[in-house]
């Protein structure tokens, strides 16, 4: 009997396909493809714990590809492994794809291995536990005092975020507003937070290493980025280290801010609801050296800061 | 003599010249004006002092309110006439001044009083102007005065339309270079990009090869052991053991099938290698840094060259179809006639709404080698087809094209001495066609190059 998790590469270049193949042999059973009507079709049929796919191919684009297997098959992690790292396809890796890990060619292999590794461990406890996980994602609980946090220094984003909050989605939940880094994770470790509504730069520093160990410490908390800054580089970090739920290119349209606000709150109540998949945005550790004296900065504030529940704590830590 | 003792206060401004909008106190000469009652006697004797030589007219002015002016011309008219003096010389200057001068405010600006003046002024030239504010007299405005000025601010202003002219011709070379730079950069970047997927593959499968080829150390030294043991090397008969071990350890690693799967990397990575390696070659062909400005070279392998370059923007959405001539070799600058059909096919493929042909040909007649590059996209509007070339001009939207591609197309072109030439129908596609002469065979006498093509 096999315990070997199922893997899947997709990608144009046959030699890509053979090569990952090659370096997967034994450890998984592979399924291995250039054609993504395949892919689908495989994922379709078989339990498949990890996709791992090229972004640029003829019939269809990587996240496309991506987010349909998520449709089809919600417990199977996704993985983009691309030599092309265009804004486009990355933004929508995160907003379409909600991709585990942005890998970018060439790959290291042994990193590569283990982090097919760990999608597969974690795949299959979501799939051990599918039936529930099922049950929690439709339904959605509703919790009352759990609101959204502003980090922004505009002011446009803060009556934004509460106009559609309070109009368009009719919440009644609590909206905070912080222009500061410090302000608003004191205002995390004093109040029930689901949503933290966020831009990358604050007084001309670079917070996303704030955004990074706040999905370390407090999975539940779904970050949505809006940010006028364009970097791939920062946000493939923002994906592998930080787990960001969306990010949206600054000014977004109120609709477009309204659907994915929605979305963020009610996957924050999915998450609440089923803890295990917490484990789905387990995070890369920090890396950049900004990234963790900034961490030390704001370090106080996570001992202080709840967790939702004592059972979320012990799933997360647990898991 | 009770009349004027002139007080001219700053006779004609030297520097700095006064500014366009500046009101008329620069050139305000306080003069003390004649009363209606002086006599023509007295206003003769003032016109011949030294002191009011200069001027054309003196003002009247009755407490304060301008009443007239008298000119020299006005006197003249008087002393042309017999005995002249002697008849008029004692009546008031009121029975013959001019009893509408003009008037001009005092808070106009030198440019409205220049309209005024060129507006009501008779010439030649007899009378100078009154300054007065709010109806009270300040001062003679002199009519060559304000034209002095006004001459020195359109000066002035050709100066600075001058320079302003050359700022932005400058400013337009630095965006045409910057142009250039943007498109190399985006040419580096999809190289770069190109290079990934190769690299990708190659570097794995040596990782991979590594790996066993390490494993295959151990397992060739293992066997070593064996058949030391076989031939009774061996003292030990452990060391047969372990021999055995290790052999047994990889057999799933090392043998014969993974063997043949190895060497099927390694056959992956030469090609990988060679992939590598012809991007690396057309990124330096494309550029032609190390070359020659200019060579005789064959379209063809330009447009091969740019095909290269642009294969990551073409690839997944256009099929190229090449449609090539024998081509004489012409002397031009490959570099630049390679950035030509990059833009071109990089446009082609932009204008492409779904996936298609873009279609090459080229051929060669009499006096031209010509080239043409067509697209199945979404055409170009016939309103906008006059204006494709200008630089500037884009229907791209914000941010994703400068409007300079084809301006640069085009004036590269008009360096060759050849010639563009765009025909375009909505939805159904666009060709643009290069021609440029041949240097082969003299051209036929009467023939015309280096215009501009229209649309037929």
């Amino acid at each position: 009997m096999t315990t070997k998790p199922t893997v899947l590469f997709i990608d144009d270049e046959e030699r890509i396909v053979r090569s990952l193949r090659m370096l997967f042999r034994g450890r998984c059973e592979i399924f291995a493809t250039v054609d993504p009507h395949h892919a689908l079709d495989i994922v379709r049929r078989e339990r498949v714990h990890v996709v791992v796919s090229d972004q640029r191919m003829p019939i269809m684009r990587g996240v496309e590809l991506l987010r349909q297997v998520k449709e089809i098959s919600p417990n199977t992690m996704r993985i983009l492994l691309t030599g092309y790292s265009e804004l486009e396809a990355v933004v929508a890796s995160v907003n379409e794809g909600e991709i585990f890990r942005f890998i970018s060619k060439p790959w290291d292999p042994v990193e590569l291995q283990e982090t097919v590794q760990r999608a597969s461990a974690i795949s299959a406890t979501l799939f051990d536990a599918a039936e529930e996980l099922k049950l929690k994602r439709e339904e959605g609980v509703r919790r009352d005092g759990t609101g959204f946090l502003i980090i922004d220094e505009d002011p446009a984003t803060a009556v934004a975020v509460r106009q559609i909050v309070d109009a368009d989605l009719q919440l009644d939940v609590p909206v905070h507003w912080s222009t500061n880094l410090e302000e608003g994770f004191e205002l995390l470790a004093n109040h029930d937070i689901g949503v933290v509504v966020s831009d990358i730069r604050l007084a001309n520093e670079d917070i996303t290493g704030a955004l990074k160990a706040l999905k370390q410490n407090n999975p539940e908390i779904v970050t949505v980025v809006t940010t006028p800054h364009r970097d791939t580089g920062v946000l493939i970090e923002l994906i592998n280290e930080g787990q960001v739920y969306r990010f949206l290119p600054k000014p977004a349209g109120r609709t477009l801010l309204g659907r994915n606000l929605a979305s963020a709150f009610a996957y924050h109540q999915t998450l609440r609801a089923a803890p295990k998949l917490l484990q789905s945005h387990t995070v890369e550790p920090i890396r950049k050296e900004s990234d963790q004296r900034l961490v030390s900065r704001i370090r106080g504030f996570f001992s202080r800061m709840r967790r939702g529940g004592s059972d979320l704590a012990q799933a997360y830590e647990g898991a | 003599m009770n009349a004027l003792a002139e007080t001219a206060v700053d006779e004609a401004p030297s520097s700095p010249p006064p500014r366009l909008d500046a009101n008329l106190s620069s050139l305000v000469k306080t003069i003390d004006p004649l009363t209606p009652e002086a006599s023509i006697n007295e206003v003769s004797e003032l016109f011949l002092a030294p002191e009011t030589q200069q001027l054309l007219s003196i003002p009247i002015v009755q407490r304060g309110r301008v009443v007239g002016i008298v000119s020299r011309y006005q006197l003249m008219k008087i002393y042309m006439k017999m005995y002249g003096r002697e008849v008029y010389g004692r009546r008031p200057v009121s029975s013959m001044m001019n009893a509408t001068p003009l008037l001009v405010e005092f808070g106009q600006s030198i440019e409205e009083a220049s309209h005024l003046i060129t507006e009501r002024m008779q010439f030649p030239i007899m009378d100078d102007f009154v300054i007065i504010e709010q109806g009270r007299y300040v001062g003679l405005g002199v009519v060559i005065d304000v034209l002095k000025a006004m001459e020195e601010r359109i000066e002035r202003k050709n100066r600075e339309l001058a320079q302003a002219y050359s700022r932005l011709k400058s400013s337009q070379l630095q965006l045409i270079q910057s142009e250039k730079m943007a498109s190399l950069g985006q040419m580096v970047a999809g190289v770069a990009h190109e290079l990934n997927t190769p690299l990708g593959y190659v570097k794995n499968n040596v990782e991979m090869v590594n790996g066993t080829f390490s494993q295959t150390v151990e397992l060739l030294a293992a066997h070593h052991q064996l058949y030391r043991g076989f031939v009774g090397e061996l003292e030990d008969e452990t060391q047969l053991e372990q021999a055995v071990g290790v052999i047994e350890q990889y057999a799933d690693d090392v043998n014969p099938e993974v063997m043949a799967d190895m060497g099927e990397l390694l056959n992956d990575t030469l090609y990988g290698l060679d992939q590598i390696r012809e991007l690396v070659v057309s990124l330096k062909n494309f550029a032609r840094l190390d070359q020659a400005k200019t060579d005789n070279i064959n379209l063809n392998d330009c447009i091969d060259s740019a095909l290269v370059i642009a294969r990551n923007n073409l690839k997944k959405r256009a099929e190229v179809v090449k449609q090539y001539g024998d081509l004489p070799k012409i002397s031009c600058s490959p570099s630049q006639i390679n950035q030509i059909f990059l833009n071109l096919l990089n446009n082609a493929v932009q204008a492409m709404e779904q996936e298609g042909e873009i279609v090459i040909t080229t051929w060669t007649d009499d006096e031209f080698v010509n080239a043409s590059v067509t697209d199945p996209g979404k055409g170009i509007p016939p309103e906008s087809l006059p204006r494709i070339f200008d630089p500037f001009f884009t229907t791209k939207p914000m941010g994703e094209g400068t409007g300079l591609g084809l301006a640069i197309c085009f004036q590269i072109v008009q360096q060759h001495k050849g010639r563009i030439r765009v025909k375009s129908r909505p939805g159904e596609g666009t060709t643009f066609t290069i021609r440029l002469p041949r240097q082969d065979r003299p051209p036929p006498a009467g023939s015309i190059s280096g215009s501009q093509g229209g649309t037929p």
